[in-house]
């Protein structure tokens, strides 16, 4: 019995929320290695396979470039193409940023208003399923070709997964919470910010992972059809240029400029996801303790 | 917060049932469910100031769907229930905390959200924290506890809101047997000191026997009640030792009438 102690009611002994211990060095070591070494190793081999191609098929650079080829292109340009990456950044998260606002009010009243989701929820859809390169040139025939336009144009297309993501998870708030909050007459305003909306929270932040790629891929699409007149085009700009001209190395570093950008977005949502999920809601989260 | 295991005045003494003062009252209520299904037939019970009705029968025979009439969650189709109080409280199965707040504000939340002051609240939740022995875990999140430590915080929580009705519905069913023996005692401890009415539903016999003044035996298809025991040793306000073996003869009376149930 002496084992079972803990559950008398008298008990005081705190296994207390201990302060997370800091993972001991070596296995936090190990972890990096199994996680590090594989993917850079796989670069490494990708690229000696891919200079490797080039040698033996004798390809003209215009054709397929070299990593010495794109390293060089990358150095030469750097100034212009950081400028570039630059400007795509700015639309993306002005985008992301308006789709946010947007996509979360609009969950919010979906997910208040039953007639509400009837009514907005299929045009959301349609939202969705608009050919995003056919509405652009419209875009740009209103705000002109420039940042506004390949902002709207990534806004549109990264309302959609955090509109949907965000209902979805404030609609499926555990049912006997809800009851509790009604039975202690709490408004429906009260139950939706401070139940409703912290339940969803993991579901809102897969929402916003979604959107932060979705983002990029609208401004550069936004460029590509809007940038060009423009006198400051971002990487959807580069890229229609190099291509035209032929100018393949170039071109690679644009794509990989415009990875590059879709990842740091990536990065700064997961981040933040990480933070909010530790400290607030850390049930939420997959843990092996 | 009354915390001494003293009887408080006013409430009426253990097994019997003052119609007049009954918290609530079940007058041939009846349930039909909008798919046209009769889960409860005319069902007639009373509830005292401070009793405790254990509410036993074979699942499906409308045990969840009393209560939920009882606590306004549910339209009653047929009949009359007369509830003289609006300070209830229910509890579930599962604890039903807000993952993101630690213990404290989970047990104060619905005191809150009832717009209970903060003085009196905190007051309440910190006697109600101490009176489930979880003092040392104030600042916990739900995940770092128990089954059983979660459980108490519903209790608590549900305490904290100075309920003069309680519905609770298996709230140990997903307990071990050690760990559900002892909310049982939790419980009553709880209920010496607050006086509360409550409704208790669970599978368990025992526990049946152990928390109710009254046991009543429910049977299915229809959903109705079998019968209504009397405890012949009921949980007192003194904390007066229990007569074992006629609570058994109950066990086994129960028992019985759940068997001949088919
Ligand atoms: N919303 C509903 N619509 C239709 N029928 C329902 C509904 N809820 C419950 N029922 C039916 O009513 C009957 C009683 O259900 P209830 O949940 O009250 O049973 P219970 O005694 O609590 O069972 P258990 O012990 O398994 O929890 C069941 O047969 C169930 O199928
Ligand atoms: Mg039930």
């Amino acid at each position: 019995m002496t084992d079972l102690s803990t559950h008398q009611p008298t008990e005081t002994a705190p296994v207390k929320a201990a302060p997370p211990a800091p993972s001991p060095g070596p296995s936090r070591l190990v972890a990096a290695r199994r996680f590090v070494v594989p993917p850079v190793v796989a670069a490494v081999l990708g690229l000696a396979i891919w200079q490797l191609i080039i040698e033996i098929f004798a390809l003209p650079v215009y054709l397929l470039p070299g990593p010495a080829d794109v390293w060089a292109a990358l150095t030469t340009d750097a100034g212009p193409i950081l400028a570039a990456a630059k400007v795509t950044m700015q639309e993306a998260l002005l985008g992301f940023g308006l789709a946010a606002l947007s996509g979360f009010a609009a969950a919010l009243v979906m997910a208040r208003w039953n007639i509400a989701e009837r009514g907005l929820y299929p045009y959301l859809v349609l939202l969705q399923t608009v050919p995003i390169v056919a509405i652009a040139p419209l875009f740009v025939v209103w705000f002109g070709a420039g940042i506004t336009t390949n902002a709207l144009v990534a806004a549109m297309i990264a309302v959609f997964p955090i509109a949907a993501n965000t209902l979805q998870g404030l609609k499926s708030t555990d049912r006997n919470l809800v009851q509790l909050y009604r039975m202690a007459g709490a408004p429906e305003r009260v139950q939706l910010f401070s139940l409703r909306v912290p339940a969803a929270l993991p579901q809102i932040l897969t929402g916003l992972r979604i959107a932060s790629g979705a983002s990029v891929i609208g401004a550069i699409v936004g460029e590509f059809v809007a940038g060009i007149g423009g006198g400051e085009g971002g990487l959807g700009y580069v890229i229609t240029l190099n291509a035209t001209q032929l100018r393949t190395p170039e071109l690679f570093v644009a794509v990989l400029m415009a990875s590059a950008v879709s990842l740091i977005l990536f990065a700064i949502v997961a981040t933040i996801e990480g933070q909010l999920l530790k400290r607030w809601h850390e049930s939420a989260l997959p843990t092996e303790e | 917060m009354v915390s001494t295991p003293a009887p408080a005045p006013g409430v009426a003494p253990p097994g019997t049932t003052d119609q007049a003062a009954a918290l609530i009252e079940f007058r041939q209520v009846q349930k039909t469910y909008s798919n046209g299904f009769q889960a409860v037939t005319p069902f007639d019970l009373s509830v005292g100031a401070g009793e405790i009705v254990s509410l036993v029968g074979p699942s499906g025979c409308g045990k969840t769907t009393v209560i939920r009439m009882a606590a306004g969650l549910s339209s009653v189709s047929g009949g009359e229930l007369v509830r003289r109080t609006d300070q209830l409280a229910y509890v579930f199965q599962d604890p039903t905390l807000l993952a993101w707040r630690n213990v404290r504000s989970n047990v104060e939340l619905v005191a809150k959200l009832k717009g209970v002051d903060k003085a009196t609240r905190a007051a309440a939740a910190t006697a109600a924290i101490e009176m489930v022995g979880l003092g040392a875990f104030e600042k916990s999140l739900p995940r770092q506890l128990s089954g059983g430590m979660k459980m108490r915080v519903s209790l608590a929580r549900a305490i904290t809101s100075a309920p003069e009705l309680m519905m609770m519905d298996e709230p140990f069913a997903a307990l071990d047997e050690f760990t559900r023996e002892n909310m049982q005692n939790q419980l009553l401890r709880l209920w010496r000191a607050n006086g509360f009415g409550a409704m208790f539903i669970t599978h368990s016999i025992s526990e049946a026997v152990n928390l109710g003044h009254r046991i009543v035996v429910m049977a299915a298809r229809p959903g109705r009640i079998a019968r209504i025991i009397d405890s012949p040793s009921p949980p007192t306000k003194d904390d007066a030792p229990r007569d074992k073996a006629a609570l058994a003869d109950t066990a086994e009376l129960v028992s019985s009438l759940l068997a001949g149930d088919k």
